[in-house]
């Protein structure tokens, strides 16, 4: 395997496993075939028009499940990130939290996309698995099961996400954490890191049960077959 | 219909090619402009194989890979001709209307004020 056509495979993983098996051999023979002798990488414009092209076969129902995924992942990479700092009362709100300015407009974008779209994803999964075959009844049971999974992590990051009481060691007597004096002593809430990773984990099985082809998309790929001549 | 898509179908109107030969067609009718990548070939081909427009005609083996052969449905010949015919009408309305003003240009400087 020559190393062009070992990154054009890479580039071609963009694409959904079902496609692949109908289409990567034509698709890898056709990026061969137009790229100049001796290459190791395929032009910019084709890496780019074969990402945007699988993104496009992958659907908007795959980009929405996986932004939502990708949003709960940051939010609770940033519960855990803002528990090895002493308390503030200001962390994360933009404008008044000493974090980074990047951080800041990461947490918030992650945020709006957080709340924004789980509703829209369990939707529009459920719009992709239509149809009356019993393996859709199976598919769609999976996906609500995957977003109950993710509504359930959030509540979980939420809670574990609270400052520990003991975090505030030199807290006042009578006083709640909310009053927690500044340069209370780091503790880190290690509960989020397997969160974390749950939400990935999830990402992987919604992109799973996504995998089946669209009703309307499934008729794109030809299954109409010639047999030819053998390879030389 | 976008441009690539009109010389995607335009590639195939003398008959079925397969993906590499319809980039290389496609670039020589539209004199270099039209160059498809890829991607974009098989993303426009998806979408014109599911509006009947573009069928697989043929399938073989090459070196140890599938190489598939697409040709003009009916409707893809019909929507092409269609195409061709809405954006020569277009066409005529410009030059049309620059013959008129160069021959009313030119009879303005030759007749005396």
């Amino acid at each position: 395997m020559t190393p062009l056509e070992r990154h054009c495979g890479w580039l071609l993983r963009a694409y959904p496993a079902w496609y692949r098996r109908e289409r990567a051999g034509e698709m890898l023979g056709t990026l061969l075939e137009a790229s100049p002798a001796g290459r190791r990488w395929p032009s910019f414009r084709d890496a780019r028009a074969l990402v945007t092209g699988g993104l496009r076969v992958r659907g908007w129902t795959w980009l929405l499940a996986m932004l939502w995924v990708a949003a709960g992942a940051v939010g609770t990479g940033y519960t855990f990130y803002v528990t090895t700092k002493p308390w503030d009362p200001d962390l994360g709100i933009p404008g008044w939290s000493t974090d980074p300015v990047v951080v800041q407009i990461i947490l918030v974008l992650a945020i709006i996309a957080f709340l924004a779209l789980p509703v829209p994803a369990l939707i529009a999964g459920f719009i992709r698995l239509r149809g009356w075959r019993r393996q859709n009844w199976l598919r769609a049971a999976a996906w609500a099961s995957a977003w109950i999974a993710g509504v359930g992590l959030s509540a979980l990051a939420s809670a574990w996400g609270q400052y520990p009481l003991h975090s505030c060691l030199h807290m006042p007597p009578g006083a709640i954490p909310p009053q927690c004096p500044y340069g209370s002593p780091a503790v880190v809430s290690w509960g989020e890191l397997p969160v974390c990773a749950t939400w990935l984990v999830l990402g992987a099985v919604m992109t799973w049960i996504l995998a089946a082809p669209a009703p309307a998309r499934a008729r794109c790929v030809p299954d109409k077959t010639v047999t030819g001549r053998q390879p030389t | 219909m976008r441009e690539p898509t009109y010389f995607v179908l335009a590639s195939l109107l003398d008959g079925p090619l397969h993906g590499y030969a319809i980039i290389q067609r496609a670039e020589q009718l539209s004199g270099g402009r039209v160059r498809l990548a890829t991607g974009t070939l098989y993303t426009a081909l998806d979408r014109l194989t599911a509006e009947g427009l573009v069928e697989l005609v043929s399938e073989e083996i090459v070196n140890g890979r599938a190489r598939r052969s697409y040709g003009l449905t009916p409707s893809g010949s019909g929507a092409l001709r269609g195409e061709a015919t809405r954006m020569a009408e277009a066409a005529r309305l410009v030059t049309n209307r620059s013959h008129r003003l160069k021959a009313g240009g030119a009879a303005g400087e030759a007749s005396p004020a």
